[in-house]
This record gives C-alpha cells, structure tokens and sequence, in this order.
C-alpha cells in the first residue's frame, strides 16, 4: 500500500475531520427521506415541464413531421443531453481509475446521470425517423456506412444509444449494492423493502468487495468505450452526414471533449446544490471543487484546440467544399450561435477558472459550469440546426450549393428543449430518494484512507493508497 | 446441518487478531471469512483470498461479439455485393463500425452474466449477519458443518476482543 500526503496551503484548505462511518450511514439514508418543500417544488415544476415537452414533441411530430429542416433543436438536444449525461458518469470513473481519492464521495451523483440517458432515447427517437436511408432517392447517400444496409445508421446509434444506457445503469447499479444493504439494514417503508430487493443478499464479504471493484472497473471502460463509439456515431449519422460534402475526421473527438467538459460542469452544479441544500458539507469537501475545477479548466482549453484544429484545415483548404461547410457551419445562418458559444463555452470560462482563488472556492465554480452549460447548448445548436436545415433533396451535392437561412426555434422546439432538460433533472433528482446522492460505502472508504494530519507547521491529509 | 457465528468487533486491528486466531486454531481457509461495510484494503484482516473468473466472462463475451459480427457483416457484404468506391466487397474499414458495437454488445452482456454466476449474488442464505456492519463495526463470521468447533471458535472470538457473538 502506498501513501502520500497532500499539504494545504493555508488555513483555508485545514483538512476537515474525518465522520464515524455510524454517522455517515445514518447521515447519508436520512437524506433520502427529508425532501425539502423547495425540494419537491423543483421536482413538481421539472416534472411538469417534462411533460410539457414530450407532449411538445408529439405535437410537433404531428404539425412538421414531414420535413427534416424543422427538427435541428431536438437534434442539438440530443447532442447535448448525450453530452451531460452520457459525460457526466466518465468524468467520475476516470479518477476512480487512477486512484483518487477526492472523488470518491462524487462517484454516485456522477453515476445518477445515468438516468438522464433515458431522456436523449425518447428524443432520438423522431430523428430516426427522419434520418434518410443511405440509398436515398436511388443512390447510395456518403456516410460511414460504406457498405452495410438501408438502414444501418438508424439500428445501430439506437443499439448504441440503448447499450450506454445500460451500461451507466449497471455501472451505477454495480457501485450501489453496499448501499441498498445500507437502506435495507437502516432505512424503513417501501425503501427498506427495496433495499433488501436490489441488495441481493450483500453483507460485506471479502470475495463480494473484490468482485463489485472488479465490476466497477470492467462496466467504467465499457462506459468509456461505449460513449466514445455513441459520440461518434451521432456526430457523423445526424450531424456530418446530413450536409453535403462534409468531411471532419476531428469533429467526433470535439463532440468528445465537450462532453467530458459538459459532464464536469453538470456535476459541479449538481454536488453545489445537493451540498449546500441536503447540508452535505461535511461529507464534500471543498478539495473535491478543487480537483473538479483543475479538470474543468483543462477540458475548457481542450475546446478551442480541437475547435482550431478543425477549422484551420478548412480554413487553409479554401476548396468550393471548405468554404460551404465554413459558411454553413461558422459564418452562416448560425454565426451569432457560434460566437456566443465560443465565449460561453470556451472564453468567458477559461477567464473565471483561471484564477486559483475561484477554483478553490465553490460559488464563481457553479457559475462558470452554467456558463460552459449554455455555451455547450449554443454550440450544439450552432452545428445540429445548420446541418438539419438543409433539404434532404440536397443531400447528394458535392457540396453545398446554397446556403440556408436560419432556423430559429418555434414555441415546439423551446418547449422540447427546457422540458427535455427538466425531464432528464427530474429523474436524477427523483433518484436521490431512492438512494442516498452521495455513496455512503464511499464516504465511509473516504475517511478510512484519508487521514488529517499536522504536518510539520502545517496540515496535510495523509492518503492511503492500496495497490 | 451447516450453522455460523458472527463476531463483532468495532476496530479492525481485534478482527484481524481473530482471523489469525482461527487459523492457528485449525481452521480452514474459507470457513471463515470478514465482513465490512466498506472495502478494507486487499490483505488487511490476512484473509484468504478466493480466486474469481469474473475477468473472463467479458473476454469470452467480447470474442463471441466480435467472431458474430465478422460473421454478419461479411455475410452481409457477400449476399448483397455492391462495390463501392472502387474497394474490395470485404473492405475491413468499413466492417469496423459493426465489429466494435457487436463486440461491445456481447462484452456488457457477458459481464452481467459473470456478475451473477461470480459475485456470490443473489445471496439466497446470508446465514449469520448484524446490520451494525453497514454502521462501520467489522464482522468475523465462522461457518461449520461440524457444531463440535463452536466452542472454540467462540474462544478465539471472545480472546480477540469480540464485543458480541450471533449464532444462526
């Protein structure tokens, strides 16, 4: 086993004292019960707005069915919620992976986005329709798809889709065992009832705690994988492939790293609130802001690298194709949404998170996140709205010929959007009354590695590492 | 007839102390075992360490996945051949896509099935057990199929520092 220490600088970062593992589990299962009223609010509100949104769609479906241009904001929707909830559980394994232990107690909130997932499904689901065939019109449409069937990009993004989504939910699924033990041995009423049901008979053998590591690390690099592939196959099937003559080999690893970026931002506003409001304090420390912001600030850089090096290439290219998809994509129809989205996303972050003292505090953090959340959503607009106004009838150019005007939102495409979002917060939130937000077997393994310690003049917190 | 105890400890080091004691008592390894509500480090009560295969199941899966969509992709191309962009009918780059996903498909499946077959769950009969466990305390719990060793087991129990002991 390995150790290091980690000294604080100041007063400030003082290690807080470790919790006795007893008030931790009692602590932890409390807070699935004591729902605030402002609690149920939101959720109500959420909930609502959710509906409001699905209904919208039908709605919309219905009204503008028939025509592929009119649905680019459900498809920048669904970019963006594959971002933030596909990303947000990544973000937390990733560390796991290399042994930190600062997002131990993080790893169960990341892992709810998981439930999200679910929402970016139902929104897919009319863009499938849409989608054209690849033999389209009697000829074969460009994609990645060189040689498989009609309809291979319509099965397999939805085989894609559905095979993240389980595999977040087995992943979140696999780390919550111990914890629906703890609800089944501490909770009451319908929740203990549960807990004995998805606990599975767990009490804590050596051979059960090696097997759910294992299980963790084996369903974190599918998650890994799966989300990559996912990524990829949304950023050229419903965004590259229905623009002629687009071609951006480094477009799918942006997406990538904006969704990394999108799900460290989501998870810094979700452990905020649910710090502050479910009085989380002394299990989240102020340490697990500061590692998140070091990763938020590095993957907000990450952004305008990719952003460059894919524009530079059609930007020296200068061929009739490079300068479509430049007119198309940045100074076309959605140019405002590109620049705001450049600053939201990228600009305005990159100066906020610069500073140490913001990074070591939480509130110009939570600020900063939101702010990269609207930038994602504008520059997920900025691409999907572009490539899905242009006619379906153009889809066989060379390139683009004629540039189209721009779409901007009707009254279905705003309500999609705010209750797409709700809906996939709602059932995060809806959640976090079944299982406690934070790991309680987490927090308690927290604490058991992590000790306080006075180092020298100074503090330090002394971590285990087991091998 | 199979019968356990559980001996409760608060610290780790006495349940350590126990499980030395059982083994020098005679003991089998895997008759006893220790329970935790949260991972201890690997090897720190010197407990046995039971082998698993959980590590094969998405091996073995991944390679049904991948010989399956070699299988249909190929399949695919040599029923329906079309040449396109002047590649060969069999292009490996354009199979990929299908390769990775069905690799990916029969991977996840495979390891939930492992998980069921090699995590011990369901746990039809937990035998002996106390919810003080998810609490923090630390159990050592004993498992007979001859009751004539109880007696001692509670001896090394009670030696250690248990601070109770279930019978079941």
């Amino acid at each position: 086993m390995a150790s290091e220490a980690v000294a604080h600088a100041s007063d400030h970062h003082a290690p807080p004292p470790n919790v006795d593992a007893n008030v931790v589990a009692k602590e932890l299962i409390a807070s699935t019960t004591n729902a605030s009223a402002r609690f149920k609010t939101i959720v109500w509100i959420l909930g609502i707005l959710g509906i409001i949104g699905i209904v919208s769609l039908i709605l919309k479906w219905i009204d503008q069915g028939d025509d592929s241009t009119k649905w680019g904001y459900v498809a920048s929707l669904v970019s963006f919620l594959l971002a933030v909830c596909g990303g947000a559980p990544m973000v937390a394994m990733a560390p796991v992976m290399a042994k930190a232990n600062w997002v131990r107690p993080i790893t169960r909130l990341a892992a709810m986005f998981s439930f999200g997932s679910l929402v970016t499904i139902i929104m897919l689901i009319p863009l499938v329709a849409l989608l054209p065939p690849l033999v389209y019109e009697g000829t074969r449409r460009r994609s990645i798809w060189f040689e498989a069937p009609d309809y291979a990009p319509h099965i397999w993004s939805v085989i894609g889709l559905l095979l993240l989504f389980i595999t977040g939910l087995m992943l979140f699924y696999s780390a919550a065992i111990p914890d629906f033990a703890s609800m089944r041995d501490h909770s009451t009423g319908w929740r203990q009832r549960w807990g004995k049901r998805l606990a599975r008979g767990w009490v804590g053998t050596d051979i059960q705690w090696r097997t759910l590591r294992m299980r963790i690390g084996m369903f974190g690099t599918f998650y890994f994988l799966i989300l990559v592939f996912v990524t990829f196959l949304i950023s050229t099937d419903y965004g590259q492939s229905v623009i002629p003559g687009s071609r951006d080999a480094i477009y799918p690893m942006s997406l990538t790293i904006s969704s990394f970026q999108g799900g460290v931002a989501a998870i810094v506003i979700a452990l905020y609130f649910s710090r502050k409001w479910m009085n989380l304090e002394k299990f989240v420390h102020l340490d697990a802001f500061w590692s998140l912001s070091r990763l938020l600030f590095a993957l907000t850089l990450l952004w305008v690298y990719f952003f460059y090096s894919s524009f530079i290439v059609f930007w020296y290219g200068r061929s009739a194709n490079d300068i479509a998809t430049l007119d198309l994509l940045i100074r076309g129809p959605m140019v405002y949404a590109f620049i705001a989205g450049a600053i939201l996303i990228w600009f305005i972050p990159w100066w906020i998170l610069i500073w140490n003292r913001v990074r070591r505090g939480t509130t110009a953090m939570v600020v900063g996140a939101f702010i990269i959340l609207i930038g994602l959503m504008l520059d997920r607009i900025r691409y999907f709205v572009s490539a899905w106004s242009v006619p379906q009838d153009q889809i066989h150019q060379k390139w683009l010929k004629v540039i189209p005007e721009t779409y901007f939102p009707n009254v279905y495409d705003i309500l999609i959007i705010i209750g797409g979002i709700s809906l996939a917060a709602m059932l995060i939130m809806l959640v976090t009354r079944v299982i406690p937000v934070l790991s309680v077997w987490q927090v308690q393994e927290f604490n058991l590695l992590a000790k306080p310690i006075r180092y020298v003049r100074g503090h330090a917190t002394l971590v285990a590492k087991p091998d | 007839m199979t019968t356990s105890i559980l001996g409760l400890f608060q610290q780790p080091e006495p349940a350590a102390d126990a499980m030395d004691g059982l083994k020098e008592a005679g003991f089998e390894l895997g008759t006893f075992d220790v329970l935790t509500g949260t991972p201890y480090p690997e090897g720190a009560f010197g407990e046995h360490v039971p082998q698993h295969r959980l590590f094969r199941f998405p091996a073995f899966g991944a390679i049904i996945g991948f010989t399956l969509s070699i299988f249909l992709t190929a399949a695919t191309q040599l029923a329906y051949p079309m040449v396109t962009g002047g590649k060969p009918i069999l292009s490996i780059f354009a199979m990929l896509i299908i390769m990775y996903e069905m690799t990916m498909l029969a991977g996840v499946i495979a390891t939930v099935i492992g998980i069921i077959f090699e995590s011990r769950l369901p746990n039809l009969k937990p035998g002996v057990y106390d919810t003080r466990i998810t609490e923090g305390w630390i159990g050592v719990v004993i498992t007979f199929d001859d009751e004539s060793k109880v007696a001692d087991a509670e001896n090394v129990l009670n030696k250690a520092g248990a601070l109770e002991i279930k019978h079941a």
